[in-house]
């Protein structure tokens, strides 16, 4: 347990080094929120919704804030693949799943933490009806925060699943390329998933997918009311589960038929 | 002549080994279609929810959505050289080796990338304009054919010379500038809808800076009988040339910073 905490540790570090580049890449991921709001603001007003727009725009920004914990992911397995690397990590005294479930985790978590917090700022900023409005309640915060750290463990394991898809090609950009795209649309990033028809959401809110941003998004702006909270978690947590579960299953298979390349 | 028989000589090789490792070149042609398909399937979502934005209703903002991705990706896979790894060449002082040879740098540059997997979502574009058209009941004559053509030709130059800008930011502090992308990819994104979507700072920024809305929203407006600021059908015709300007006062600027050009290169 403490090595993997201090796998943790260095991996955390490492991802808040290039303070510089994130700047740029905030400063973008900004310009996107407010086009995106613009649009769906236009589109209000020929017909407003049920619910108000300051949801929308809220969803807009946490999904933008938080948009690295989708795409973070870790360049090193695959290079270790190919050049024969893995052959080290296969050494050490760890579980490979789980010594690379922690580094991406702590990717994920402080690479998106980094970008969150000057995007949430600008975005509280905002006037109303552009920018982030204060939660629907304090125990929805709560609940949110909560989902948030279960959506974090979600979408870690699902990154590993997606990692042992590409362990098994030594050319995967085509692979991971689907699924993060995948990811990207059934997490409610390319459309806030409360924009989908309200049959879709049925079903797309019980996907992994849903449980890594849009369970604590809603949560935080009401959509969701607290008392239905225990149940979403559990929603959560059950994923982690299976996909934990899965992904162990499946690089246990990957370990046994891995080549190591190079001489 | 020459110039476009070199051109297209590069393209031809160049496409022949990408297409050596098929599989590879296959997913990730397929990822390229779900991504567009994505973008696609958003505005048909949005439309199934709102029914019509401002005065555009279904197949008119399918027919924006389509101008705006055949343009960006027929740019994005014949100016590959350019849209892709520019920047990359001035880091890495692989430029040099272009300087040496007797032809224009941007010719060079072009001749060196093609990127075909972007037929799909040029397909899917396509798909969208025809969708758009049919759902409009646009009725298609000569001129409107014509203003379709120029309009996707000054759009591309745009895209290009949109392109060229982080090139020069390039020149100056050898390190790529994201923020360009904002400009690139964010105009992507939000002229797919028309302009009069947009408060005041953003019209402004998408008409006289990166004039998207020039090049595609005028002339796409009067293909739809619906023409923008009221604007006759000349003008629809002379806006659109505004891409070519853009691209041309970007060149010049282009032109002057390599006289700063430094290699990085050993």
């Amino acid at each position: 347990m403490k090595a993997y905490l201090s796998v943790f540790r260095l991996r955390r570090r490492l991802e808040t080094q290039y303070r510089g580049a994130v700047l740029g890449g905030v400063i973008c991921q900004m310009f996107f929120g407010i086009i995106l709001i613009a649009i769906y603001r236009a589109l209000y007003a020929g017909k407003p919704q049920e619910y108000p727009f300051s949801q929308i725009a809220s969803y807009v920004w946490l999904q933008q804030a938080f948009f690295r914990m989708l795409l973070a992911s870790d360049p090193d397995l695959l290079d270790k693949i190919r050049t024969g690397g893995i052959a080290y990590d296969l050494c050490r005294p760890l579980s490979l799943y789980g010594f690379y479930y922690v580094r991406v985790l702590a990717q994920k978590m402080m690479g998106s933490l980094l970008r969150a917090v000057p995007m949430l700022v600008f975005a509280v900023l905002l006037p109303e009806g552009w920018g982030l409005s204060a939660p629907a309640s304090a125990a929805g915060f709560c609940w949110a925060l909560a989902g948030l750290l279960l959506g974090l463990l979600c979408v870690s394991a699902m990154e590993n699943i997606t990692m042992g898809f590409t362990m098994r090609t030594l050319d995967s950009r085509g692979m991971q390329g689907l699924m993060n795209l995948l990811m990207m649309i059934l997490a409610g990033n390319v459309l806030p998933l409360t924009l989908f028809p309200d049959s879709w959401q049925k079903v797309i809110t019980l996907l992994p997918y849903a449980q890594m941003l849009d369970a604590p998004i809603r949560l935080y702006t009401g959509q969701t009311l607290p008392a239905e909270a225990p149940r979403i978690l559990l929603i959560q947590a059950a994923w982690i589960l299976i996909l934990t579960g899965a992904g162990m299953f499946f690089w246990n298979r990957n370990q046994k038929r891995i080549v190591i390349q190079g001489g | 002549m020459d110039t476009i028989k070199l051109y297209l000589h590069s393209m031809r090789m160049l496409i022949k080994s990408q297409l050596q490792y098929p599989a590879s070149f296959f997913m990730q042609t397929l990822a390229q279609l779900v991504m567009e398909g994505g973008e696609m399937l958003a505005v048909i979502l949005l439309v199934d929810r709102f029914e019509r934005l401002n005065q555009w209703g279904p197949g008119d903002l399918y027919f924006f959505f389509g101008m705006m991705s055949v343009t960006f990706y027929l740019t994005e896979c014949f100016g590959r050289g350019i849209t892709g790894n520019f920047p990359y060449l001035i880091r890495t002082g692989q430029l040099d080796s272009y300087l040496l040879r007797p032809r224009g740098l941007l010719t060079q540059v072009l001749c060196s990338a093609v990127d075909p997997r972007r037929i799909t979502c040029i397909a899917v574009g396509v798909a969208a304009l025809i969708l758009g058209s049919s759902l409009s009941a646009i009725q298609w004559t000569a001129v409107k054919v014509l203003l379709l053509i120029e309009a996707i030709a000054c759009g591309c130059a745009l895209v290009l010379g949109l392109f060229v800008i982080e090139a020069i930011f390039c020149i100056y502090s050898v390190k790529s500038v994201e923020l360009v992308n904002a400009i690139t990819y964010g105009g992507r994104s939000a002229c797919q809808y028309p302009i009069d979507t947009y408060p005041r700072p953003l019209r402004v920024l998408f008409t006289v800076l990166a004039p998207f809305a020039l090049t595609l929203h005028v002339p796409g407006s009067m293909i739809l009988d619906k023409p923008l600021f009221g604007w006759p059908l000349w003008a629809a015709f002379v806006s659109p040339l505004s891409g070519f300007v853009a691209f041309g006062v970007i060149f010049l600027v282009f032109r002057r910073a390599m006289r700063h050009y430094r290699s990085t290169g050993s």
